[in-house]
């Protein structure tokens, strides 16, 4: 068991004013150091529970969840979240936005600031970082999300469908730059999306969900060579298997 | 279009010191009763100690009721706005309570405290009190719960995640309690030293009316309506400070 990542039996269950729902139903799951993995599945699939749960956010009802050897019981030091919403905090310039994951450890006020600086050339933000995130296009702000989850050189990096709310053109580039990322500082990643496309293009494994209790339902290899050409006959093959898999029909969300 | 000047604002007030112009040179009413500017500016010209003494004591005992009321209802309203317990303790007292009108507790404030500031600065506690601790329980509950999660992810401590997500989070609801609070507490002030004290702007007007100091009643006022403008003016440029990043944010014409 050398795994980095491993979910053992894994369920979560909340109790609502209707009854207890069960999130997540006993899930297995093992990842390797420096992969790629995309939790893929319709909304309510419990794909999003698991990546608070494994961000120690919330406990599992049941099972364990181990990361780089130790059990999660709180957020850990070798992960970093990027949200949806960019969870930037509207009262703070780019900069401390981007800084405020070091700041949280206790780091200090120079490093922050070389560290901080760093992040921000990487990801195009460094001419930016006295604006106010308001000011930014959505996806710069997502770019400043993930320079402040990076400024902590995370081993474990989760995603929680991060481009959803973004344009294709600007979720194409940012595709494109996360996967440059991942490749330049080994990190594992652990990616949700309900966007089959962008499962096949990023990950080397894909999890697939299925609802109502949220549990896996197959586990994709995605063996094709990067940079992958989404116009290519074996990528539209492992796709419309995809879609296969989680029913969802070619016309309906994407 | 240009942006139009605050200078703007001295219109209304000037357009009304030409109708009470017009209305006492009509004669309707005698000069006994309704004195024409100049004589109320002669007021001000011979008696600036008095009417300085009297304004002083009122600002001084608004001054000194609003800031209990901020010192106990805001972080009072912090406690309450994080902690469900709390808010589930206090909901009810709190509806209760504020719906009190402080004017009313006068006669108790009299029998209580008796004659001199102590009732007075009871009364305008009491005012001040309310609109800040329930503008600070909103302020923290409509911070976005996102940003928490960012914060905890991060592993900040409880300390980090109110210095720098609920205090600036619930600033702009704090500084609205603030306005309220000037408001209300200097409502109960002239009303309050009209009965409890023997000295302040509602002393003055009171004690005018009963020497047939028409002049002095106008100049009381005046006093009362620029004090007014004054402190919404101070919170105002508070609040351009601590919640400069709001800018551009929402539609408040600036």
């Amino acid at each position: 068991m050398n795994h980095f990542l491993e979910c053992l039996k894994v369920s979560k269950r909340y109790v609502g004013p209707t009854g207890t729902v069960e999130a997540l139903h006993t899930i297995d799951l093992a990842c390797d150091y420096g992969s790629f993995v995309c939790l893929l599945g319709t909304s309510g699939c419990g794909k999003s529970t698991l990546l608070q749960l494994v961000a120690g956010l919330e406990t599992p009802s049941e099972g364990q969840i181990i990361v780089n050897g130790r059990e999660i019981d709180g957020p850990s030091k070798d992960l970093s979240v990027v949200f949806q919403d960019h969870g930037l905090f509207p009262w703070m310039t780019v900069r401390r936005n981007v800084e405020f994951n070091m700041k949280a450890r206790g780091t200090s006020r120079a490093e922050r600031r070389a560290r901080g600086q760093e992040l921000l050339d990487l990801v195009g933000l460094g001419a930016f970082a006295e604006r106010y995130p308001h000011e930014l296009s959505g996806g710069m702000r997502q770019r400043a999300g993930i320079a402040r989850a990076l400024t902590t050189a995370p081993k474990l990096l989760l995603m929680d469908e991060p481009f959803a709310a973004l344009d294709a053109q600007t979720r194409a580039d940012l595709q494109d730059e996360l996967l440059q990322i991942w490749r330049r500082h080994t990190t594992t990643i652990l990616f949700v999306t309900h966007n089959i496309d962008e499962a096949v293009l990023l990950a080397d494994r894909v999890v697939v969900f299925s609802p109502r209790p949220g549990r896996i339902k197959t586990i994709v290899e995605i063996g094709l060579p990067r940079p992958r050409d989404p116009r290519s006959a074996g990528f539209a093959a492992l796709v419309d298997g995809l879609r296969d898999e989680i029913g969802q029909k070619p016309a309906g969300l994407a | 279009m240009p942006e139009p000047t605050r200078l703007l604002g001295l219109l209304p007030i000037l357009l009304l010191l030409l109708l009470w112009q017009i209305t006492a040179a009509a004669g309707i009413y005698s000069a006994v009763l309704l004195p024409p500017p100049l004589e109320v500016a002669r007021a001000f010209a011979n008696e600036p100690g008095t009417l300085l003494a009297h304004a002083l004591a009122s600002v001084t005992r608004v001054a000194i009721g609003l800031a209990l009321a901020a010192l106990s209802a805001i972080p009072l309203g912090f406690l309450i706005g994080r902690y469900r317990l709390l808010d589930r303790l206090t909901d009810w007292s709190i509806q209760m309570f504020r719906a009190v009108p402080p004017i009313a507790l006068i006669p108790l404030a009299l029998l209580l405290f008796g004659i001199g500031d102590r009732p007075a600065i009871a009364l305008i506690f009491l005012a001040a009190f309310w609109p800040l601790l329930i503008n600070t329980i909103f302020g923290v509950r409509s911070i976005e719960l996102t940003l928490i999660k960012v914060a905890r992810a991060a592993r900040a401590s409880e300390w980090l995640i109110f210095r720098d997500i609920v205090l600036p989070g619930a600033m702009p609801a704090i500084l609205t309690g603030m306005r309220l609070a000037i408001g209300g507490g200097w409502l109960t002030v002239v009303t309050a030293e009209m009965i409890a004290v023997r000295s302040g702007l509602g002393y003055l007007i009171l004690n005018a009316q009963m020497t047939f100091r028409s002049d002095l009643i106008i100049a009381g006022i005046i006093i009362i309506g620029i004090i007014g403008l004054a402190a919404d003016q101070g919170i105002r440029l508070l609040r351009e400070q601590l919640c400069r990043w709001q800018e551009g944010l929402t539609a408040a014409p600036r």
